[in-house]
């Protein structure tokens, strides 16, 4: 049997010692009409050798996105991840360790979330981090949840230019709660619609994605001094890449920023798994869900991390606990560590330049594409909007020409229904981006 | 002369004429463990007596703060938040923690007094 | 060894060139973007790959893990990973496919994950799954907002969660995240549910009882099926927990014992690795009456192909973006695949055969927290070497002298000086009995030397940390020294 290593002479010998005759004995005192007492009606189980080739076959079925011109983002993106990262977080002691619990011996894992926590903070300008959450859509529902603990309040305004799915988390994680929810629409030029702003004093929070899923760099500064007049707070949700470049939420009057850690050297996976961060100030700190990894010295005066600020948690507060989560994404979490420290800060600046530049030329290109209108802002980061007539009839078009688009807007916004986001990172070239745009012309005329 | 009172929530205060200061016993402070965290209401907030006026945290447990008495917070103890060591040193004289006006003078003789106070503490350890 | 942090092994102009510049004019950022969108400076490290390859290497050295140590933490099931499911894991066609991608493009993804589901309905009984929850508290999160949504179309008026005082602390924090008001019921002696407390607090009031079985002291809570009839009586649900579902794979199952609707830990039960904390993920599975309450998107199959199924009557909604922690669903599928239908049962009995003989071997040294017999994991109760001057957490620390892993100390919080120790199935004998000397050997030490143990452990690369300090003064990321300061 894999993986299982006990022989028949030690099962023998383990029940003599226990003083049972058989492994059924075991769960003798299991009620009878509860046992399955039969076999189930699975396959047997594959060697490694049929396993390998059933899966690898599996797999086969997949085109992966290298198989394409993609220029899809949307949330999940496809940065260059560097081979000396895969090699660091397959190590057997990150990869099969547990939440490090025992302080003396998982020194390192918490030393790696202690840097993951000041890199966020780096990034953010922000006071703290706590050690991840699961992924974007899951940490702007916390930061949600937080800002209503820390105000008291009852009710929150959410930008309707927030990624779709993270909205319909939102109402998911609050669906428990009488917690008004109210949407601001987006305005002509893709940007959150700052007249129909209207915090009141029962406001826990404004939240804003910026870049938004328009790509799109919001006015936070302006959305910060309305939210504070009524002292409400302020979310953001953001792109940590873009952080290289655009201003630190901190400078702009953030309380909370999350997001999705997946572009910091996370694969799309599907999806997942990546990783959630949050940030806020120190006033805050106490409200935050999730582990916190602390610098402290052990007996002996030496430098020495544990978890710490762990009464807000589950395991010790229970029902009063600021969040349920209990395991996290540690993995990624560090591994977006790695990513950082061997990228560095020119590294991290290129992708992320590079990235804006290549998006920047696809605009200016496509715009001259006749049939294509442009309607929304320039200033976006990696990835904007246009749009056709027959949008879905084009994007089949292109996609039998081995070319994605980007995502049919039509898909979360029926009013949005010739717009389609398109994306670039670092890793698309000028042939790509040339050829997307003369197949493009070539089928709209 | 101050007479001292606690409450089942293990909360003592010292009532002096109207004014009682509030702290927790050294009972809680032994079952609290180290104490790394305290947070006091603003002056002037108005209390209820068995209402919640604060939490406190050691390593291993977070607890509410529970007011013996009703009445307005007209002092706290700005050092404590800054040593909350002290609560577990010295846990009725440098450990105290607000106090308030005492709002209505029949309260007090609700609560237990010391001696009262250590059989309860004593049959709840076990 | 030199630990800095990362951050101050910098030196400024050092850099590896990872990505290609574009071949289109660059322009700066203020060319493209207005200037007020812009940062000033970004403070982040410069170094070679060397540096950060040994930085983090050297770290990595730093940890006990299961390839490297024996980690029988209670309740979170440290079983062996299996390598082939890295290797499938990491497949070009798992990695690379973005999941905005045309679903004719993702048939291998959603066949795996329908195909998972397959597998998973027949151990559980359980009528379908959705796959979105990252960790077992997402997949109780779930779990419990669908069954208040049901409450709240049924127009019942519930406000009441009931669980054991035996339970994990997420089972009650999620109660709270879904609004309901928690009731604990105190275990009788046994350390099972006490039906006579139980039959007290429950009334038409109650959305749902969470358990798991084994509870958390090991222990089948033999009265499942009373335990059931008295909830369902009531008009409430059976959540269950599957944190401990390891030792009754093939077994019994949660739609047997009763449940309507549970999680299962993938990262847990299934093998897939724990990363330091995670990624995990939560399979929710449900019973008929919440099929139309389950997260949206479901992989549905109609002609030979496999899609996304966003049309679910009364669904929640969506607990994050996109599916869920795919990669990690790989693993599961493979591990699955790998055992069959023969390897689970085996999975199951070798799991409670290592706890039961661990057990065997030490009662008569340290008690356990309930005389009755165990299932997957043993808890002992250290109170006699408590009385000799040390405590659960001593032991603790000097079993990481042995090279093992503690097991889970002062939980659970009804067991007094609680050690959890679940071996799992994937250790031999060997381990079993070394770890038996190890705790034999400090027993008796407690009486030879027992500063050594309370000043262990000995080997390790820190001491004892001073957790209070840590908590007193939050020193909590890496602060800038500014230049001259």
């Amino acid at each position: 049997m894999p993986y299982i290593l006990n022989t028949e002479k030690d099962i023998k010998e383990m029940l003599t010692t226990i003083g049972i005759s058989s492994l059924d004995d075991l769960y003798r005192h299991l009620p009878n009409q509860i046992k399955i007492n039969k076999k189930l009606n699975l396959p047997s189980g594959l060697s490694e050798q049929e396993l390998r080739s059933f899966i690898i076959a599996l797999a086969a079925k997949n085109k992966t996105i290298n198989e394409f011109n993609s220029f899809l983002g949307a949330g999940s993106y496809k940065h260059y991840v560097p081979s000396a990262l895969n090699s660091i977080i397959s190590r057997a002691e990150f990869l099969t360790a547990y939440t490090p619990y025992q302080a003396e011996c998982s020194q390192g894992i918490l030393q790696a979330i202690y840097e993951y926590q000041s890199y966020i903070c780096l990034l953010t300008g922000m006071d703290v981090s706590n050690a991840s959450l699961f992924d974007g859509g899951s940490s702007l529902a916390e930061s949600i949840l937080m800002s209503l603990r820390v105000t008291q309040r009852k009710k929150v305004i959410i930008s309707s230019a927030i990624h779709p799915e993270y909205k319909r988390t939102i109402y998911t994680y609050l669906s428990g709660f009488n917690f008004k929810i109210q949407e601001i629409n987006f305005d002509q030029q893709g940007l959150t619609d700052i007249n129909q702003l209207t915090a009141d004093g029962d406001t826990a929070c404004i939240a804003i994605q910026s870049p938004n899923f328009f790509g799109i760099i919001e006015k936070l500064g302006k959305i910060s001094s309305l939210a504070k007049e009524k002292g409400a707070l302020v979310i953001q949700v953001a792109n940590p890449v873009s952080l290289a470049i655009l201003k630190e939420p901190a400078a702009q009057g953030v309380d909370i920023v999350c997001g999705d850690g997946q572009a910091l050297g996370g694969f799309l996976s599907f999806g997942g798994p990546s990783f959630g961060f949050i940030a806020t100030k120190n006033e805050f700190l106490r409200q935050l869900p999730g582990r916190i990894v602390g610098k402290s010295t052990d007996k002996e005066g030496k430098t020495a991390y544990c978890l710490t600020i762990q009464a807000r948690e589950q395991h010790i507060k229970r029902e009063r606990a600021t969040s349920n989560i209990c395991s996290n994404q540690s993995l990624n979490a560090i591994s977006a560590a790695i990513y950082l420290s061997l990228m560095g800060k020119e590294g991290l600046y290129d992708c992320a330049l590079y990235s804006l530049n290549l998006a920047h030329y696809l605009h200016g290109r496509i715009s001259e594409v006749k049939g294509v209108k442009i309607n929304f802002s320039n200033n976006f980061f990696n990835e904007f909007v246009w749009n056709v007539e027959n949008q879905k009839t084009v994007i089949k078009k292109l996609y039998k020409k081995g070319i994605i688009s980007g995502l049919a807007l039509s898909k979360f916004y029926p009013g949005l229904k010739g717009g389609i986001l398109s994306c670039c990172t670092e890793t698309k070239s000028r042939a790509q981006i040339d050829e997307f745009i003369e197949t493009l012309k070539t089928i709209l005329n | 002369m101050a007479t001292l009172k606690f409450s089942k929530t293990h909360e003592w205060a010292k009532i002096d004429a109207n004014i009682a200061v509030i702290g927790i016993s050294d009972h809680a402070q032994k079952a609290l463990g180290d104490i790394v965290f305290i947070e006091l209401p603003k002056i002037g907030a108005k209390l209820k007596a068995n209402a919640q006026f604060g939490t406190i945290e050691s390593t291993k447990a977070a607890s509410e703060l529970y007011s013996p008495l009703s009445g307005e917070v007209t002092e706290i103890n700005k050092e404590l938040l800054n040593n909350p060591q002290w609560v577990n040193e010295s846990p009725f004289e440098r450990g105290w923690m607000i106090k308030i006006k005492v709002e209505n003078s029949n309260e007090p003789s609700s609560l237990m007094d010391e001696a009262v106070y250590k059989e309860f503490a004593a049959k709840e350890a076990h | 060894m030199d630990n800095r942090v990362i951050f101050d092994k910098t030196t400024p102009g050092r850099k590896t060139n990872y990505i290609k510049k574009p071949d289109i004019g660059i322009k700066k950022p203020d060319e493209l973007l207005p200037q007020e969108t812009l940062r000033n400076d970004l403070i982040l490290p410069s170094l070679g790959e060397l540096d950060v390859v040994r930085h983090y290497t050297n770290l990595s050295r730093l940890n006990f893990s299961v390839d490297t140590n024996f980690y029988p933490l209670g309740s979170c099931t440290m079983k062996y990973n299996p390598k082939i499911n890295e290797e499938l894991a990491a497949l070009c066609g798992f990695l690379n496919i973005h999941p905005y991608q045309p679903e004719e493009s993702i048939q291998g993804a959603l066949e795996l994950i329908y195909n998972l589901e397959k597998i998973l309905r027949e151990i559980t009984g359980m009528s379908r799954f959705s796959f979105q929850a990252s960790s077992g508290a997402q997949g109780e999160l779930t779990g419990m907002l669908m069954v208040r949504k049901y409450h709240k179309i049924n127009k019942s008026k519930k406000r009441k969660v009931i669980v054991p005082d035996s339970s994990h602390g997420t089972n009650p924090a999620t109660s709270s995240m879904c609004g309901y008001e928690t009731v604990v019921v105190e275990s009788n002696k046994d350390g099972l549910i006490d039906l006579d407390k139980l039959s007290q607090a429950i009334d038409n009031e109650v959305a749902a009882v969470m358990l798991t079985n084994p509870n958390t002291l090991g222990l089948f809570e033999e009265n499942i099926l009373a335990i059931s009839e008295m909830v369902h009586k009531a008009g409430g649900f059976l959540y269950y927990d599957g944190a401990n579902f390891n030792p009754l794979l093939g077994i019994t199952n949660p739609a047997l014992m009763g449940f309507d609707v549970i999680h299962l830990n993938l990262h847990k039960t299934f093998s897939t690795p724990h990363g330091c904390g995670g990624p995990g993920a939560g399979a929710v599975g449900v019973n008929d009456k919440l099929l139309d309450f389950l997260p949206c998107p479901l992989v549905n199959k109609e002609d030979e192909k496999f899609y996304f199924n966003y049309k679910v009557k009364h669904s929640i909604g969506k607990l994050r973006a996109f599916y869920g922690n795919f990669s990690v669903l790989v693993r599961a599928y493979a591990y699955l695949l790998r055992l069959g239908k023969e390897g689970l049962p085996r999975v199951a009995q070798n799991a409670t055969l290592n706890a039961n003989y661990i057990k065997a071997k030490l009662k008569n040294y340290y008690n356990t927290a309930s005389s009755k017999s165990s299932m997957h994991e043993v808890v002992f109760s250290c109170v006699k070497q408590k009385e000799r001057g040390i405590s659960a957490l001593d032991i603790a620390k000097r079993l990481i002298d042995y090279g093992m892993h503690p097991p889970t100390m002062y939980f659970p919080l009804i067991a007094k000086e609680a050690l959890m120790v679940e071996p799992t199935e994937t250790e031999n004998k060997e381990t079993l009995d070394y770890f038996i000397e190890a705790m034999l050997k400090i027993n008796k030490e407690i009486d030879d030397n027992p500063q050594n143990i309370k000043d262990a452990p000995h080997h390790t690369p820190v001491k004892r940390v001073d957790e209070v300090k840590a908590a007193r003064n939050p020193d909590l990321r890496w602060q800038c020294k500014k230049i001259g300061a």
